[in-house]
Parts: C-alpha cells; sequence; structure tokens
C-alpha cells in the first residue's frame, strides 16, 4: 500500500511537466525513502533522475517497494485538474493496475479523485554512480534559463568553458555568435543570486541545445541550479527541491567525431 | 520432422503467444507468430512436400531422368546433320534477324532452327528499301523518266522511281487514292539521307518541288519493312523451298550454323503462325551464372577481380529436365553428383575453355540474372584485362567481335533504364531481371525475393567478401561455392519456365510481328507500328512521317462516379465492359482514316447521318463510308482472341495450352495498346482526337450505365428495392440490387448486363463478371471484397489500392491488412480481426515483431531530391560507413526507422543489419502511427464507426511496452545497470541475492520455470531457424554463410540467436536466488 500526500498539488505538477516533454513513459519507484524515477529519453543522451524524498510529504507510507508503470501525458492531465494549493495524495495498491490521485480544497469541502491506468513498461533501470566533477557551478536556475533560450536561436549547440573565476556560455551558428560570461558573484540578501564557480580543472564542452532546453523546464522546481562537469563525463545539472529531493539531468557532451 | 512436431508448429499459433513472454507455460511448445509462420509455409517448397529442399538432390535426379546421358560426359554439340538433309525443303523457325550487308546491297539475316535441331542461317537478299512522297501538282507520268535520271544523277543510291496510287491514312480521303513516287534505295543506309532531302525540300525538278517541310510516308526500319513486304512475323516458322536457295560454300561460310544458305526474298514461304506452326522449335536455351572474387568492401571490377567460377545449365524446349550442368571452376573442387566440374588452373584457360563450349553447345538463347548487365559485360571486360582477344568470339558470326555498348531505353511505360547491351549474334538473350522488372512490380528484384515471390523458394545468398574465402580455401569449399553457383545458374530457367517469358514473348512476336529482340529493347510503340503498316500494306494506304512534337498535351481520362463508401453486407454485382476502349474504337469507327473536320465535311458533302459527332467534338465518319484501319486491326485482334480462347477451352496437351493462352494475352495487350498509341504525345503518330474522343464516350457510358440500371431497376418500377451503383471507374459499375443471396443478384446482373448492351452500338458489350460479398468500399479505387463468379464458393479475396500490394509499406503493415481482412471478409468475424490487430500492436510495442516485418524499401532512383527522404539519406551514410556494401543508384534501399535524438524521419532511417548488430530500439510510434494506424482506421471505420475504430489504437494492449536500454553512446560509458525484480520490477538492493526482491521471493519458483520455459523456447526456435537456413544451402552439416537481406527467415535468426545469448544471460541471474 502507497498513500503518500504533498501538502500543495503544486509541487507534484512542476515535477511532471519539468520530466514529460523528454520522457513519456516512465516507472515511478516507490519505496520507504520516498519516490525516484530514472529514465532515460527516446534518444537515449539524456538521463533523468528524480528523487522525491519523504520530507517532501505531509504524510507518506509505503508498506512494500512498488513500481509504477506511468504514461506522462495522461498523468500530467489528471495533475492539472487539481488547484495548486489543493492537498494532493497519490494511492495504490502492492500490486497496483491503476494510481489513485486526490485532490482537497484546504477550504472548501471539495475533494475530487481521479484514477490513471498503470502501463507494464519493461525498461532498464540506469544508476550513474557520483563521481569526481572538475568544476562545479553554482547559479540562479532563471539565469541558465535564460542563457539557453537566448542562445538556442543562434545555434544548434552550447559550448561551456570553465577557467579560472569565469563562466563562458557561447554558441556559434550560421546567422552569427553569441557569448555570456559570468563571473562569481555574492549577494548577501538574496543568495539565491550568487554565482559561484569551483574549479579544480579547467573544462572546455559542448552540449546539444535541444536537450538544454528539456533541461530548463524544470526551472520552476528550484531557484537555484547546480552545474557539474569533467572532461568527457557526462554533465550534471540539479535542482534541488525544497521541501527534498532532487531533480537531475545527465546528459553526454558532444565529442568530437572520431570519438 | 515428426508428426506431432508439425502439429504444434501450427495448431498452436494463437493461445500461447497472445500471453506476455514471461507467463509462458513451461509445457509451452515453440510458437511462432502466425505471420512469421506464413512466411515459413512460403518459403517451403511449392509442391508442398515436406522434404527438405537439397538442391542437390534435384541435380542427382536430374542426372537420372536424362537417360543414356552419363554425369562426366554430358554431350554438348548438335546433332549431325543427315547427308541428304539438304535435298528437300528447309523448314525452320527464325529467331532471331538482323540487318547486314552484304556484298555492297543491304540484306536481312534470319538465325532459326529446325524442327530436328539443326541450326540455320539464311541470308535474305534482293529486297529493297523505299519510301513514299507525293506526287506534286501537276506532274504528269510523261515526266517520270527525266525525274528518274535527274534524281539518279543528283542523288547517289536511287535505285528506282515509280509512281504509285495511294492514300494517306491521316483523314478521311473519301476513299479516292492520289498518285505517290515510291522511291527505291540500293542500299538501305542511304534512304535517310534521300528521304531528308525531299523532307527539306531540296530536292528540285522544274520548280515542282516547294522549299521548305514536305512530308515523306512510310518511315521504317529495313528490318521490318522487308518482314512486313514479305509477311513474316517475329519467331515465325519459314519454308526455303529445294532448289531455290544456294548452300554457302563450307569454306565460305560465316557462321557456326550447320546450315547456311541465301535466298531471294521472292522464295521465301512465310507461314502463318496457326495450327501446326504454333509449334516451337527445340531451341537451347543457355542460363549461367559467374562468381567473382572480390576484395573486402569493394564492388568487384573486373580490372582487379578474378572471375572464378561459371555455373552453366542448357534446356533443350520441350525437355522436362536440362541436358547440360557444368561449372567452370579456376582451382580444384570437390565433385557434385549430376553435374560436371571443370576444373582449371588459370583463371585465363577456364575463361577460353567456357567460350568454347559456349560455341560447342551453341545456345539459342543465352538467359541469366542481370547478365546484360554485369555478367557478360564483366566477362568482357575480364577477358581483356587478361589480354584474351580471342575471348570475346562466342556469338554465330565468326568475325563478330562481342562488345558491350551503353544504351539508354526511355520509355513512358517503363521510365527511362541505361542499359549495357552485349551483341551476340544469333543468340537470343533474355535477362530475367529485365523482364521481371518490366512485367511485374515487385518490393526488391534481387533473384532472392524474386525467387522467393514466384518459386516459392528462397536461396542463400553468400557475400562478396566470403566468396573469396570459400575460394581460397579447399575442393571441399569450392565446392560449396559450385552449389550455390549452380543453383544460381538454374533459378533464371526456373524463373522462364514459371513465367512463360519465352512462350509468352514468342506469342507477342507473332502478333505484333516485330522480331523478338525487339520485346526486350524496344518500346510498345513499335509493335502498334508493325501492325498498322502490315494492314496498311493491304489496303494502300501510307504513313507520314511525322516529327515527334513533345507536347505534353494532356487530355481527360476515364471518369469515377463518386464512391458511396462503406461496408456492404449484401452482394455486389459488378459489370464490367469488355475490352471497353477497343470496343468504342470500334463502334464509332475511330481512325486516323475515318478523321473528319469541318472543312472536311463539307469538302465532301456529308449528310448527318455519315459521320459521327463524338462528346469530345471531333467528328469521323461512320461505317457505311469506310471502315477504319484501326477498328479493322482491333476486330482481327479481338476475333483471333475469341478464338484462341475457344481453342484453349478444347486443347488438353499442356504445352500448347500455355501456348495459347499466351496467344489470348499477347492478343488482348495488343488491342489495348492501340488506344494507348494514338494518345502517345511523343509517338509516332498521335492523334489526340481519337484518344480524347475514346476517354469522352467512355466517361458517358459509365454514366449513362448508372442512370439506366437505377431506372430500370427501382421500385417505381414495380422491382421489390431500388438498385444502387455505389461505384464505377473506366469500365466497370458495382450495384447493389438490396437482394441478400447471391443467386438473386447474380441473375439480375446478368439480366442487367444484357439489357444494358441493348442500348449501346455493338460491338461495346457490357459483361457480368462477379459478384462482391461482403464489400469494403474504402475509396476511390480503394476497396476489398470476396470474388464470387459461382454461388457455391467463392474464387478468392480482391484487393484494389489497399496496402496489401503496395511496397512503401513494411510487411508488417501488409501481412496485418491481409490477415485482417481474411477475417472480416472470408470469416465474417469482426471481433476477430479486431483481437488480432490488438494483439499485433501489443508485441509491437513490446519488441516483439521481427525486424524483417518492419523493414521498408524504397528505389534509390536519382541523386537529387527535392527534399530530404529517409532512404537517401541513408544511403548516404552507408557510403560513409561502407563504400562497397552501401546501395547504389538503382537499387532499393531496406530501411527500419529508429528512436534517435533526431525527430525528423530521414534522419532516423537506418539499415536493418546495423539494427540487428547494435540493437538499435526501433521507433514502435512510428510504426503504429505512421505506417499502421492509417490503413487500419480506413478498413475499420466504416465497420465499426469513427470512435470504436480509435480504440483499436489507443487500448488496454497498448499498456505493456518494452523499452530496451542504450548500448553505446556517451551517457552509457558511466551508467550501470541496476538489476531490477523479475516480479515487480523494483531495483533490488546491492546486497540481495539472486534475481527477485525479498518481497517476491514466494514467486520465485514460478518465475524461474517460466525463464526456462522462455530459454527452451529460444533455443528451439533458434535451432529451427538455423536448419531451416541450413536446408536452404542443402547442407545440414555445415555452418551457415547466408545474409540474404530480402529472407525474412534471416533476420529471424539472428534475432533468435541474440535473444537466446539475452535468456542464457537472464538465466544467470537465478544462480544465487536463495530459495
Amino acid at each position: 500500500m502507497l498513500e503518500g500526500k504533498f501538502d500543495e498539488a503544486s509541487l507534484l505538477k512542476k515535477i511532471v511537466e519539468s520530466i514529460k516533454d523528454c520522457v513519456k513513459l516512465c516507472n515511478f519507484n516507490c519505496t520507504e525513502h520516498g519516490i525516484t524515477v530514472q529514465a532515460v529519453d527516446d534518444s537515449r543522451v539524456l538521463l533523468v533522475s528524480l528523487l522525491v524524498g519523504l520530507s517532501a510529504f505531509s504524510e507518506y507510507r509505503c508498506d512494500r517497494d512498488i513500481t509504477l508503470g506511468i504514461d506522462l501525458d495522461s498523468f500530467s492531465k489528471i495533475i492539472k485538474c487539481g488547484n495548486n494549493e489543493d492537498y494532493l495524495t497519490l494511492l495504490a495498491e502492492d500490486s497496483p493496475d491503476n494510481v489513485m490521485t486526490i485532490f482537497e480544497d484546504k477550504k472548501k469541502e471539495r475533494v475530487s479523485e481521479y484514477s490513471l491506468k498503470l502501463m507494464d513498461i519493461d525498461s532498464e533501470f540506469l544508476r550513474i554512480d557520483d563521481m569526481e566533477y572538475e568544476s562545479v557551478i553554482n547559479m540562479p536556475s532563471t539565469e541558465f534559463s535564460k542563457i539557453v533560450r537566448d542562445l538556442k536561436n543562434l545555434s544548434e549547440s552550447l559550448n561551456i568553458t570553465v577557467t579560472k573565476d569565469l563562466v563562458k556560455f557561447s554558441a556559434e551558428g550560421e546567422s552569427g555568435t553569441g557569448s555570456v560570461v559570468l563571473k562569481p558573484y555574492t549577494d548577501m540578501e538574496r543568495p539565491e543570486e550568487s554565482v559561484s564557480v569551483n574549479l579544480e580543472n579547467a573544462v572546455d564542452l559542448t552540449f546539444g541545445l535541444k536537450y538544454l532546453n528539456d533541461i530548463i523546464r524544470a526551472t520552476a522546481l528550484s531557484s537555484t541550479i547546480t552545474i557539474k562537469l569533467a572532461d568527457k563525463t557526462p554533465a550534471l545539472f540539479e535542482y534541488k527541491l525544497d521541501a527534498g529531493g532532487y531533480l537531475r539531468f545527465y546528459l553526454a557532451p558532444k565529442f568530437d567525431e572520431d570519438d | 520432422m515428426s508428426e506431432a512436431a508439425k502439429r504444434t508448429w501450427s495448431d498452436n499459433s494463437e493461445g500461447a503467444h497472445s500471453l506476455p513472454a514471461a507467463s509462458q507455460n513451461i509445457d509451452s511448445h515453440l510458437e511462432l507468430t502466425q505471420s512469421q509462420q506464413q512466411l515459413l509455409k512460403k518459403v517451403k517448397r511449392p509442391n508442398g512436400d515436406d522434404e527438405p529442399l537439397v538442391f542437390e538432390q534435384e541435380l542427382v535426379e536430374m542426372t537420372q531422368r536424362a537417360e543414356g546421358v552419363h554425369e562426366e560426359q554430358q554431350l554438348w554439340s548438335r546433332p549431325q546433320l543427315p547427308e541428304n538433309y539438304l535435298e528437300n525443303d528447309v523448314t525452320f523457325q527464325q529467331l532471331d534477324a538482323e540487318e547486314a550487308i552484304h556484298g555492297d546491297t543491304t540484306v536481312a539475316r534470319f538465325f532459326g532452327i529446325t524442327e530436328e535441331g539443326y541450326s540455320v542461317l539464311c541470308t535474305v537478299t534482293g529486297f529493297l528499301h523505299y519510301f513514299y512522297v507525293p506526287v506534286p501538282r501537276g506532274f504528269t507520268s510523261a515526266q517520270l523518266g527525266a525525274f528518274k535520271s535527274s534524281m539518279k544523277a543528283n542523288w547517289y543510291g536511287i535505285h528506282d522511281i515509280t509512281i504509285e496510287l495511294k492514300e494517306s491514312i491521316w483523314g478521311f480521303s473519301n476513299n479516292v487514292k492520289v498518285p505517290f513516287f515510291k522511291v527505291v534505295v540500293a542500299n538501305a543506309k542511304d534512304i535517310t539521307k534521300i528521304r531528308g532531302a525531299f523532307e527539306r525540300g531540296e530536292v528540285s525538278f522544274e520548280n515542282y518541288f516547294s522549299p521548305g517541310q514536305n512530308p515523306s510516308y512510310d518511315n521504317i526500319n529495313y528490318l521490318l519493312r522487308m518482314m512486313i513486304d514479305c509477311n513474316i512475323t517475329g519467331m515465325s516458322w519459314m519454308s526455303l523451298p529445294k532448289g531455290k536457295f544456294t548452300l554457302v560454300d563450307p569454306a565460305m561460310k560465316l557462321s557456326t550454323c550447320q546450315i547456311e544458305c541465301v535466298i531471294d526474298y521472292r522464295d521465301i514461304l512465310s507461314h502463318p503462325s496457326e495450327g501446326e506452326w504454333l509449334k516451337m522449335a527445340p531451341l537451347r536455351i543457355l542460363s549461367f551464372d559467374i562468381e567473382c572474387a572480390g576484395r573486402k568492401g569493394v564492388f568487384p571490377e573486373a580490372k582487379e577481380d578474378p572471375v572464378i567460377q561459371i555455373a552453366n545449365v542448357i534446356l533443350r524446349q520441350g525437355d522436362q529436365r536440362p541436358f547440360v550442368r557444368n561449372v567452370f571452376t579456376v582451382n580444384t573442387c570437390a565433385p557434385i553428383i549430376g553435374s560436371e566440374i571443370l576444373s582449371y588452373q588459370e583463371e585465363r584457360d577456364m575463361l577460353m575453355g567456357w567460350r568454347d563450349f559456349v560455341v560447342k553447345s551453341d545456345p539459342d538463347v543465352i538467359i541469366g540474372y542481370n547478365t546484360a548487365n554485369f555478367d557478360l559485360p564483366y566477362l568482357l571486360d575480364r577477358a581483356k584485362a587478361l589480354g584474351l582477344p580471342k575471348f570475346a568470339f562466342f556469338g554465330r558470326m565468326f568475325n563478330i567481335k562481342q562488345e558491350a555498348k551503353d544504351s539508354v531505353f526511355s520509355s513512358r511505360a517503363y521510365g527511362t533504364r541505361e542499359n549495357k547491351v552485349v551483341n551476340i549474334e544469333g543468340r537470343m538473350q533474355l535477362d530475367l531481371l529485365q523482364f521481371i522488372q518490366r512485367e511485374y512490380k515487385l518490393r526488391s528484384y534481387t533473384l532472392n525475393s524474386v525467387s522467393a515471390h514466384f518459386l516459392g523458394e528462397q536461396k542463400e545468398d553468400v557475400q562478396h567478401s566470403i566468396i573469396t574465402d570459400l575460394q581460397n580455401g579447399t575442393a571441399e569449399t569450392r565446392r560449396r561455392l559450385a552449389v550455390y553457383c549452380l543453383k544460381d545458374a538454374y533459378l533464371p530457367l526456373r524463373l522462364l519456365e514459371k513465367l512463360m517469358c519465352l512462350v509468352n514473348y514468342t506469342e507477342m512476336a507473332r502478333v505484333t510481328g516485330v522480331p523478338f529482340s525487339y520485346l526486350l529493347a524496344r518500346g510498345q510503340q513499335i509493335k502498334v507500328i508493325s501492325q498498322l503498316f502490315r494492314k496498311c500494306l493491304q489496303e494502300n494506304i501510307v504513313v507520314p512521317n511525322m516529327k515527334s512534337e513533345g507536347g505534353n498535351e494532356e487530355y481527360e481520362g476515364a471518369t469515377v462516379i463518386e464512391p458511396n463508401r462503406g461496408y456492404y453486407d449484401v452482394p455486389i454485382a459488378t459489370l464490367d465492359f469488355s475490352s471497353l476502349y477497343p470496343s468504342i474504337m470500334m463502334a464509332h469507327n475511330l481512325c486516323y482514316t475515318t478523321l473528319l473536320n469541318k472543312a472536311s465535311i463539307q469538302a465532301f458533302n456529308l449528310s448527318e447521318d455519315e459521320y459521327t459527332f463524338t462528346p469530345n467534338g471531333d467528328y469521323f465518319v461512320k461505317e457505311s463510308k469506310r471502315k477504319g484501319i484501326l477498328p479493322t486491326i482491333l476486330d482481327e485482334l479481338l476475333t483471333a482472341r475469341k478464338k484462341a480462347k475457344a481453342d484453349l477451352k478444347k486443347e488438353t496437351d499442356p504445352f500448347k495450352r500455355d501456348v495459347l493462352n499466351g496467344r489470348q494475352l499477347a492478343l488482348k495487350i495488343s488491342a489495348n495498346s492501340v488506344y494507348g498509341f494514338t494518345g502517345a504525345t511523343v509517338g509516332k503518330l498521335p492523334c489526340l482526337a481519337i484518344s480524347s474522343s475514346v476517354t469522352a464516350f467512355g466517361r458517358e457510358m459509365i454514366e449513362k450505365t448508372k442512370n439506366v440500371v437505377q431506372e430500370k431497376y427501382s421500385k417505381a418500377n414495380g422491382f421489390p428495392h431500388d438498385a444502387e451503383v455505389i461505384y464505377g471507374d473506366t469500365d466497370s459499375v458495382m450495384v447493389k440490387f438490396g437482394f441478400e443471396d447471391l443467386e438473386t443478384c447474380m441473375k439480375y446482373g446478368e439480366e442487367a448486363a444484357d439489357y444494358v448492351s441493348t442500348k449501346f452500338i455493338r460491338p461495346i458489350k457490357l459483361e457480368f463478371e462477379k459478384v462482391y460479398f461482403p464489400y469494403l468500399l474504402i475509396n476511390k479505387k480503394r476497396y476489398a471484397g470476396l470474388y464470387w463468379t459461382r454461388p457455391d464458393k467463392f474464387d478468392k479475396m480482391d484487393t484494389k489500392g489497399i496496402e496489401t500490394v503496395r511496397r512503401d509499406n513494411c510487411r508488417l503493415v501488409q501481412n496485418v491488412i491481409t490477415k485482417v481482412l481474411e477475417f472480416i471478409l472470408e470469416e465474417r468475424n469482426v471481433e476477430k480481426a479486431e483481437r488480432f490487430v490488438k494483439q499485433t500492436i501489443a508485441d509491437l510495442l513490446q519488441n516483439r515483431v521481427d525486424l524483417s516485418q518492419l523493414v521498408i524499401t524504397k528505389a534509390y532512383s536519382k541523386h537529387e531530391y527535392d527534399g530530404k527522404q529517409a532512404h537517401v539519406e541513408l544511403a548516404k551514410r552507408m557510403k560513409q560507413r561502407d563504400p562497397g556494401s552501401a546501395p547504389s543508384l538503382g537499387d532499393r534501399v531496406a530501411y527500419v526507422i529508429i528512436n534517435s535524438s533526431s525527430t525528423k524521419n530521414y534522419e532516423k532511417s537506418e539499415d536493418p543489419l546495423y539494427v540487428l548488430e547494435n540493437s538499435l530500439p526501433i521507433d514502435v510510434n512510428y510504426y503504429l502511427e505512421n505506417q499502421l494506424s492509417k490503413p487500419l482506421m480506413r478498413i475499420f471505420e466504416p465497420i465499426l464507426g469513427d470512435k470504436k475504430a480509435k480504440e483499436l489504437l489507443s487500448g488496454a494492449h497498448t499498456r505493456t511496452v518494452k523499452m530496451s536500454a542504450p548500448k553505446s553512446g556517451g551517457l552509457m560509458r558511466f551508467a550501470k545497470k541496476a538489476e531490477l525484480c523479475k516480479n515487480c520490477r523494483t531495483p533490488l538492493k546491492p546486497n540481495n541475492h539472486g534475481a527477485v526482491c525479498e518481497n517476491c521471493i514466494s514467486k520465485a519458483p514460478e518465475l524461474y520455470g517460466n525463464a526456462l520455459a522462455q530459454m527452451s523456447y529460444l533455443e528451439h526456435k533458434f535451432s529451427r531457424l538455423w536448419t531451416e537456413c541450413q536446408r536452404c544451402q542443402g547442407s545440414l552439416h555445415q555452418e551457415v554463410l547466408c545474409s540474404n537481406k530480402d529472407c525474412p527467415i534471416f533476420y529471424m535468426r539472428k534475432k533468435a540467436q541474440k535473444d537466446v545469448n539475452q535468456q542464457a544471460q537472464e538465466i544467470k541471474k537465478w544462480d544465487d536466488t536463495e530459495w
């Protein structure tokens, strides 16, 4: 039996909206520690890793591990039925055929219930172990989102170079070039506006903007983003959930053709 | 295989397979999906016996049947000519004819075979080429002598000029003949120059000829002219009366023919192809195939890569089995029972040995598969590269060298093709590939798929690179190659028989009168021209030499009655106009010779009942004034066809039946091509007034038929139902009379056809042909139904324009649609059809559909396409990977659509073999949405309605999917696969032992049993497929080498191999389970 209650429906709503464009079908693995999702996009370049920790729920119980195969398109339609402030409860049996979503209005006595038929998704579960990264960037998520959106107009790939005290995002396209340079900055009053760079080695990596564009859909989840980079290694883009947990994207950098 | 095993193979298909793979019981037997089984059945022996196909066994049988021929010494040469043979008339069937220069005059050469099988070369002398020019106004016959001398003095090559009364074919001329000059030339090569001089107005004689454009008449090549004037048709029999022909002195002989003689054209006796003369001479048909030792990744080039084997099979027309079967090999080769092995140490000796073999065995017809474009040119080039000047003489003429020339053949009907042509004097060539490309529309034209399609047999396909390895191996491996090569040589012969190429083309040559070689090398028009000229000669008509304009004038085609779409569960009668266009031309006397315009109507003072005003606005004179030449030709063709069909019914001898059937087909095709000839704007004699009038009449008739039927069979007229014409196209209408039973419907069908026929002019006739019941009318030119001609049993299922036949779909679509139609129409079980569709979609989503089912093929025809296309882009990418195996221009590219980072189809196409090797994920949604959904919706919508039909594509069966993880890519080097519980799919904890999580341990025994059952199922499946391939290659104890991309078994075998490996790994995971 799974029973997970969110204080506000908006959290789950944002999570689903963040990943449904790159992953259409995925398994929600529910354990006593919370809910995790590991999924690869269709082109198998982007790995999505989600953890919704116990603290994100106001009430949580999961007697045994269960897997919910969910069609995110359909699930997102259900989630949109609730108001952002509603309580949201997920309910499932031990060997479930469907999952119940219950919305409760906090003021009125209004309760709505939706049931979603589950899918049997036979996919492999991938893990990426923690790695040593050569540089770690912390920055406002909206800032990163703007950079990606702006440079996407120019090119298909985005180059990120990190040198001492400096991060440069650049794109080169047929119509022209563009770049954004950020330097570490500390805002004491609003720490989420700060930019920090921890550097062990300089890195120079290129990523497909198509995928970055999928990643920035998670901007609403967190005010900051952590980017961890190392040469010839999948980069980690992490949005921490305030309530507990994270949404991580692993994206392989573009290699030269012969590599 | 045992009886019991066979039963499980076929009976148990549906039940167990519809369960998810994981829940199959331990005792479940080997299951293949239905489509897989069908494919297996298809590739089995066509005669239905279950004995494995072993080509070698066939070879042994051939030896046993060919009595008196010892396997080591197959007799190559022709029988000796009896001494007094030439004292009688010589009668032979002429096969190949050509124009040649003999001394300084043009002659025709006929190669032929007598009934006893002696070869003949007959040189026909004395025939002079000619053309016509109208005599200018005011010219009198008294001036002819002076004109002749003046012309002879000014233009070299003129033999004689006479005046004859002729009529031009173009336009009605009130049956008045006018004088024409007949200009006879001594040498056919001068005719173009002299004709040109007349046409351009360069000829001058006392100001009679105006400068500028003047028409000349009767432009046709020498050979056809001679054949027409002597009444000789292609492939006909002719006699040389004794005493009339002279034998060529043996020392002066030009050819290898046993009888070589010269005769004047006036002495030839030509036999019309009727009765006794429908027979065929015992032609020797050689089919051969070569193997080259190529380098890896490069298509063999004659300069570099040696020819290592040549396999030959010769069949005497009329015999059951080939009397020569041999293989020429470089290096030793272990013996093959039933065939002769001729081993040579050196390639050059082998090539010369082969040349001598061809000359000695003296084949009349050389066939093969792609021999025209590959084998023959390759042999010639190779001999040249090796410095063997004597090799290139294997024709019948001693002094004429065989050479490969490029030729471009362009025809509206067949498209543009670039070909190589090798001249082999005296031997007909029939490349089966060219024949099949011309006559059949197929998915793929490789020998594999063609023989699978027509003979129901797959063949081994050995890759170029492996050939070299086999050659460099031992006598045993070379034997392996030799058997393969022999089979490739034997298959074209089987195809030739099966498709009746020789018989049908012979009849076509006889009916249309053109030499056999024209049928493959030339287009449709020459056949009509030959018939037209023959008729014109009889009627003293001459044909203007029109410059083809190449105008692209389009005219309105046939009409289509708007279909009343839906699923009809009542019999639908189909009424057809038989030979619609020919009968319109005959009924309304439409012809060049009857064509009028307003001016000529006035000039000839014709009254209104003497001419026809067509719905297209043209005028033609009626038969009472003059019967047109085209209607006459058509009349003869159709009468001859009726006769051939009547004879066919009576005939019992199978060979004569084939001939008669070929004949009636040739007559039908000829009759129908007359209309096309008048409408071919780039043609010899286009006349849109005729062709557009024909279609206009056709449209009018369909409309009229509809109205007449609906009016007569209506409630207003006392009929129990209102009959409805639900659809009509070109020459047929579909009528719903409203009765539930077949008999009544058929009765009214007959009656209506007869009734409507009375409303039209003879010979237009509406015929009741068949009833469709039930009938699914999807759209214009798209329908399906059961076809009944008798009330007790249906004949077949008939489909038009539905995805069962289209080539740009994958096989999955084809199979699903065929099956669905069978369920709906034959079994009338819509529910079963729905179930089947759901099961197929579930299979697709769970990756259980065979890759071969998903392969799409498209012709890679030209380099420059406007948009990017999937197959073109793939061909480019494959070229980058490996230029040797990449498809080249003209090939059909096979591809599947995979999941990739791109959203564009042209970037998602991939080579099926590459997909198999790298286990790339198939984009199942593409197949569901772009391939299956539309055709399925089209079928199910009229039956189930919009809403229910859509459920087929999105119901519960779509909720189980399989997603395979990538094996490569930047991400996967760092990601690790976590083990999941086999039951509930939760990730296993690191300290977990075995394959299930602690919650599911109670289910472990059952799951493990299933896994083992699955394993044994896969092993069984793989071993069956493997044996199937071994049987196909003809040996059960050798490894399978085949990589035949056209063969569904190949993909199945590869996939099964991979599945077995994967499952073995799965089983291993259970090892640590703590029970």
